[in-house]
């Protein structure tokens, strides 16, 4: 039994956590609060812990169509915004004094260096200010963790899905194994990189926008063939990504000796780039959902967790939820775009499960963030 | 008639018969093709169970319109062969100048009642289609030949 | 056991053909049966006991798009085919023989190996097998079989083919002679590769099986198995050593790592 009552909170009620994310081109900040509550003291409750979000905040630096977010200029928009949002953030979470706070939580990594740097650095001061404890959260965990309490699926297999990072996880022995994922991208640079070939705008985002064109395809019995690539467990989207990239500027610059495109006698179109978005979404999606089963075969779950940006995809989500129907009892949880895309409340969810399990920073040397930060590298104290 | 049943096409059947020191081959060579059943060279088969799965093939191919030659028949013949090339699967398994022995073979429908006569046509001893049979008859180096890109006849 | 799935089987085997379910993976169903898909006298040979057939079955999977169905079913159902086909021919190396396949349907059909261990120790896979020798772990007749593992997965891979999921149940031990003989089975996920990391990786995912299924044998159990391994690369001469320096030290890395690769966000 895991005792998540082992740090108590400061008012003796509940915890206060607030959360700062920062890993990518999204900037969030979230306050959450844990009641106090016997049960947590002996159980395994750690994805019911009834979990109230005071504030969630999020600004996106979005970039022209066409155009991907650099390093350097996400960062300079984090910097110029956060201070900002955690203004709002305890405004709105009507936190008049920030001391009040049990911990300060902030994404540790995986991540884009120069952002991750930008929200670490003010995470620093607000300790030092407030003087209230920081914990280092693992990107994935927050998802994870989040995910978990807001849908309450007990111990699901996880697929994770975002422009940084695809992955099967299923939790064993305190911590989150990775069963399978990318050998080379991921599934949401993959679909970024697309819409930057197709010059579709970036708002609200490139994947979301790509679902709506691959909604409008007329064709939808005659698929363009693209490669499969699940190697066991594995896969791999560089090789689609080439290809249908390869098909686009074919198709824009009126390449008529591609067969696939034209017909080659009348050179009449044959596929538009509706057509091709559906294609290139059924395929992606049929490889995520092949290996996600392959994991719930292999850990006998019956359950199936998404979380991360290309998870608010809602044929993701239904090609997902037809294969658990075929499997006994299976079940499909996944969360709107609230919870999917990065926010700070994930980051505040599992820093303050990690706090409860008295796992804080003792000095700031260990506050370093890392660009690399593999998820089963995190000791998962607040499980069985 | 020897008649064999494949149980998965449970409306069809399989007419075969192995016959012996055949005297009429240059006729049967001159009909090949307008003939209601496959003609097989007999020193290319090495037992029942190469035959058969040939033909297990050759339905499977048939039933969801993926005849690759004409008829079930050629099928069959080209199925015997390990390669997808149509010409030299005929000369090799189906009877050429100098085959004595051959194999007989009709897919036909359940309820068929002509074939006690069907293969009327072949003028030569008609024996068991046993592996024991097929074993005196089958020509080694032959297979030898057919299967060159095999590791196991190395 | 999905209903819907037995009947789409029992539909298209039809009647004649009476199966047995015995085990649902991610990806097929596996049944068992008496009859012979086409060579009726090949059932009748084997003295009282009724001889028995593997089918295994790939449903159609309704996520996806029916014409990637198609294509990954048939692709699939025929480099498994093809696999078996090619690695029957090496000498030596044992798996089940194939029988038959379509491909349009995702089914096909293989030789039955094993039987049942003594005393209700269950199916003779190499999982029961240790199982069953738990009490007395370093028998010597666990040390034959172990050794013989890594032979078998020694030629494999000196054929240049991988497993790809080298599990303790898809080893099954099968009695000759009184001796206990492994076959490789469920080349679902195998493939041709010349590649070491494969090579390490199928070595590295046994030694995981062994050590999660028998943790506290597993040393000894992983080293008799290494040195079945090593026997076959080492009969190569020259050029099998260094094949074998090169697979063995990759196996290391792959181990150090843990299979996985360091990942950047």
């Amino acid at each position: 039994m895991v005792n998540l009552n082992s740090v108590p909170p400061k008012n003796g009620q509940c915890y206060l956590a607030l959360g700062l994310e920062g890993s990518a081109n999204k900037l969030g900040v979230g306050i959450i609060k844990h009641p106090f509550l016997s049960k947590h003291e002996n159980s395994d409750l750690s994805h019911y812990c009834e979990m109230e979000i005071l504030s969630n905040i999020r600004d996106t630096y979005v970039t022209p169509p066409g155009e991907g977010f650099l390093p350097r200029d996400t960062a300079r928009h984090h910097r110029n915004w956060v201070v900002r949002l955690v203004r709002r953030a305890l405004q709105e979470a009507n936190v008049s004094d920030p001391s009040q706070l049990d911990t300060i939580c902030f994404t540790k990594g995986p991540g884009m260096g120069a952002p991750l740097h930008s929200v670490v650095i003010l995470a620093r001061t607000l300790s030092i200010m407030w003087d209230v404890p920081l914990v280092g959260v693992n990107h994935c965990v927050g998802h994870i963790e989040m995910g978990r309490e807001i849908t309450k699926a007990e111990n699901p297999v996880v697929l994770y899905v975002s422009g940084g990072n695809t992955q099967v996880i299923a939790y064993s022995e305190n911590c989150y194994r990775i069963f399978g994922e990318t050998l080379d991208i991921a599934i949401g640079n993959c679909l970024d990189r697309f819409a930057r070939t197709l010059k579709i705008p970036n708002e609200p985002s490139p994947g979301f926008n790509i679902e709506q064109l691959a909604k409008k395809s007329l064709n939808k019995q005659d698929l363009v063939e693209l490669p499969y690539t699940v190697k066991g467990m594995d896969l791999s989207m560089s090789g689609i990504l080439g290809y249908v990239d390869s098909l686009a500027k074919d198709l824009f610059n009126k390449n008529t000796k591609n067969k696939i495109l034209f017909d080659p006698k009348t050179g009449e179109q044959l596929v538009t780039v509706e057509d091709i978005c559906y294609s290139l979404q059924e395929n992606l999606f049929a490889m995520l959902v092949e290996i996600t089963e392959r994991a719930m075969a292999h850990v006998n779950s019956n359950q199936v967790l998404i979380v991360g940006g290309v998870g608010c995809n809602v044929r993701l989500q239904e090609m997902m939820a037809t294969m658990c129907r075929d499997r006994s009892n299976g079940q499909v949880h996944a969360t709107d775009e609230r919870f999917c895309i990065d926010n700070g409340v994930m980051i505040a969810q599992a820093g303050l499960l990690q706090f409860r399990m008295g796992n804080v920073v003792k000095d700031l040397s260990e506050t370093v963030v890392t660009q690399k930060f593999r998820t089963d590298e995190v000791y998962v104290a607040w499980r069985e | 008639m020897p008649y064999e049943s494949i149980p998965q096409f449970d409306t069809r059947g399989v007419c075969v018969s192995l016959f012996r020191d055949v005297k009429n081959i240059e006729e049967l060579r001159s009909k090949v093709g307008t003939m209601p059943f496959a003609v097989i060279d007999a020193s290319c088969v090495c037992c029942r169970e190469q035959l058969f799965s040939a033909v297990y093939k050759a339905l499977i191919e048939w039933k969801y319109n993926r005849l690759r030659t004409k008829a079930l028949h050629s099928e069959c013949i080209l199925s015997l062969s390990p390669t997808s090339n149509i010409g030299e699967a005929f000369r090799r398994f189906g009877i050429k100048e100098g085959t004595r022995n051959i194999i007989c073979l009709a897919v036909v429908g359940k309820n068929e009642t002509q074939t006690s006569e069907l293969f009327d046509v072949v003028d030569g001893e008609e024996v068991e289609l046993s592996d024991e049979n097929l074993g005196s008859m089958f020509d080694l180096e032959m297979i030898k030949k057919v299967c060159w890109p095999l590791k196991v006849f190395q | 056991m999905s209903k819907e799935v037995i009947e789409q089987v029992v539909t298209y085997l039809t009647p004649n053909v009476p199966i047995v379910p015995i085990s649902q993976g991610a990806e097929a169903f596996v049944f068992t049966t008496n009859v012979h898909p086409y060579n009726a006298s090949a059932c009748k040979t084997a003295g009282d006991i009724p001889v028995k057939y593997i089918i295994k079955y790939r449903p159609p999977k309704k996520y996806r798009h029916p014409s990637i169905d198609k294509t990954l079913t048939k692709h699939r159902t025929l480099s498994e085919s093809r696999i078996l086909a090619k690695l029957s021919q090496v000498p030596g190396l044992h798996v089940p023989k194939l029988i038959a396949c379509d491909v349009y349907n995702g089914c096909i059909w293989i030789e039955f190996i094993g039987e049942d261990l003594p005393e209700s120790h269950g199916f003779s896979n190499l999982k029961n097998f240790l199982w069953m020798y738990k009490t007395d772990p370093y028998n010597i007749a666990v040390e034959k079989v172990l050794f013989k593992v890594g032979e078998q997965i020694g030629l494999l891979h000196w054929n240049d083919y991988c497993h790809g999921d080298l599990t303790t149940s898809n080893l099954v031990l099968h009695q000759e002679n009184g001796d206990w003989s492994p076959y490789l089975i469920d080349f679902g996920l195998g493939s041709a590769s010349t590649l070491v990391e494969d090579k390490g990786v199928d070595l590295y995912v046994l030694e995981r099986a062994i050590i999660s299924t028998h943790s506290k044998f597993a040393d000894k159990y992983n080293e008799w198995i290494l040195m079945g391994f090593k026997s076959v690369y080492e009969n190569e001469g020259k050029k099998g050593q260094q094949k074998l320096k090169d697979v063995i030290k990759r196996f290391e890395e792959v181990r150090l790592r843990g299979r996985k690769r360091s990942m950047l966000g």
